[in-house]
């Protein structure tokens, strides 16, 4: 009964939300016809495109991740796969406050064949001396701890698999821990050869404050709606950080990570879908991890995402405008394109419009029936995610907080990030501070 | 005042707000990385602080 309720919610939510949309496009129209002033038309014109865009994206991935979520629980498991050899990359820089933790998580793997290794890329703190106390080789499982000068992220990775036994090479941040079944659940999509990769889930596992409850109702979404969306077409474009597998012979064949950029794995991911591969998404692989519980650390986060995420678009630009080439990798480009670039900066022109409408006519009921528009949209995709995903359905409550301020705070930091890769302003790693809360 | 004017005036001066804080955190978060960067200084920094003399650290024994 209480199912069907939500259910009933959520599609009531959705009409609701195609409603106001309705509401927001006819007051537009009206705009339109009453003003001569050439900015404001264009002005309207653009936030009607935008408007579109963003419900043609919310209703495809809802449908595609609605028939993904059908299809996996229509799918018969025949047998397990347990042949492959899995070898678990740890880098790791100053990460002593949550190695342990997750080192733990790995030896608690159900799947029996597997390797780890950690790389301690030149850390200042006691992280080398932590994983070493776990070293051990039973003959079927082991653990060693290799160290190198600091070098970054994706030379930690690449000297990782150097010495990676496995046909299968997985990538664990030191600042997450999995769930006992992950490597096994990921492992079993590779019976499909065309598969390169498969991403996890990546669930917060600080969210006892409001800044990082906010964080875990993105990554509910982000996950459940976007990417379990994009795996209806196999098309995941990013292997999250914490949790990702890949096949070794598929990374060798396109170098392995690239060091030119500040989102390796984004970037890999794109190398291999440029060459044809399919990435999948697994979402009951869980992979815990702590999210930054001060707005300056999470703007830190997100901006070095952003660039990242733009470094590797740029490095592939060629195949915005070169469709036929790699139809795939075009529609990946684009999309992220739209998502790094366009709905930032729509967004705060939206907002900077309605100010302008409102300062030099008076506030209109535009403004509000723009705003709960986004608003109603999240927190009906909020709700469908929660709901696949058993998670408390009190978070949803968050969507509202998060449409009315944080995510104009985090797109600021993106369009900033953006103009300062545009202008190719230096940049360093940085890393963020943990709290070992894993 | 009907209720649609105060619902627009109220979301009005929250993204003016936020957007006004958006800009001030993130203009913070470039000042603290940048006062982070001038804390970290190098080696060869610090030997030239202390007039060209060497320092010794105690060895950090790791079983390579």
């Amino acid at each position: 009964m209480v199912k069907l309720i939500q259910k009933i919610v959520f599609v009531l939510m959705m009409l609701g939300g195609l409603a106001l949309t309705y509401y927001s496009v006819d007051n537009l129209q009206r705009i339109f016809i009453d003003t001569s002033d050439i900015f404001v038309r264009f002005a309207v014109i653009l936030i009607f495109v935008f408007t579109l865009c963003i419900i043609t994206r919310y209703l495809l991935l809802m449908f595609f991740s609605a028939i993904q979520t059908i299809r996996r629980s229509a799918a018969e498991e025949l047998y397990k796969e347990h042949s492959h050899r899995v070898s678990i990359i740890v880098p790791c820089y100053n990460e002593q406050a949550g190695i342990v933790a997750s080192l733990r998580s790995l030896l608690l793997q159900t799947y029996p064949n597997i390797e780890i290794i950690v790389v301690d890329d030149g850390s200042k703190d006691r992280t080398y001396e932590l994983a070493k106390t776990f070293e051990f080789d039973d003959g079927i499982k082991k653990l060693r701890v290799l160290s190198k000068p600091n070098g970054g992220k994706s030379r930690a990775l690449n000297y990782g698999i150097q010495y990676a036994e496995g046909d299968l090479v997985m990538s664990v941040d030191a600042d997450s821990k999995l769930d006992p079944p992950a490597v096994d659940l990921l492992v079993q999509h590779f019976k499909d050869e065309q598969i390169a990769a498969v991403a996890g889930s990546v669930k917060v596992i600080n969210d006892d404050t409001f800044i990082t409850r906010l964080q875990s109702l993105e990554y509910i979404e982000g996950l459940n709606m976007v990417k379990n969306g994009q795996t209806f077409l196999k098309l995941v474009n990013i292997i999250p950080g914490p949790i990702g597998m890949f096949r070794k012979d598929a990374l060798k064949r396109v170098g392995y990570y690239d060091h030119d950029t500040f989102a390796e794995d984004c970037d890999v991911t794109l190398k291999l879908i440029e060459k044809g591969y399919k990435i999948d998404f697994e979402p009951d692989a869980l992979a815990q991890t702590e999210a930054p519980e001060e707005l300056l650390q999470l703007i830190k986060q997100r901006y070095r995402w952003t660039r990242g995420i733009l470094q590797a678009i740029k490095k592939h630009k060629n195949y915005l405008w070169h469709i036929r080439e790699n139809k795939s990798m075009s529609f990946v480009m684009w999309y992220m394109l739209f998502e790094a670039i366009f709905w930032p900066f729509m967004q705060l022109w939206g907002d900077m419009f309605m100010i302008y409408l409102a300062l030099t006519s008076g506030t209109s009921q535009l403004l509000v029936f723009w705003w709960v528009m986004f608003t109603v949209l999240d927190v009906a995709g909020a709700v469908y995610c929660l709901l696949i995903t058993k998670e408390k359905l009190s978070l949803s409550f968050y969507s509202i907080i998060y449409r009315l301020a944080f995510i104009t705070v985090i797109n600021i930091a993106k369009i900033f990030a953006t103009m300062e890769e545009w202008f190719a302003f230096e940049m360093s790693w940085g890393t963020l501070d943990r709290k070992g809360r894993i | 005042m009907n209720l649609l004017s105060f619902l627009s005036f109220l979301i009005l001066v929250i993204t003016l707000l936020t957007m006004v804080f958006g800009v001030l955190a993130y203009f913070l978060y470039k000042a603290r990385e940048k006062k982070k960067g001038e804390d970290d200084i190098s080696y060869e920094e610090t030997v030239e602080a202390q007039g060209g003399e060497l320092i010794f650290f105690e060895k950090d024994v790791k079983d390579v």
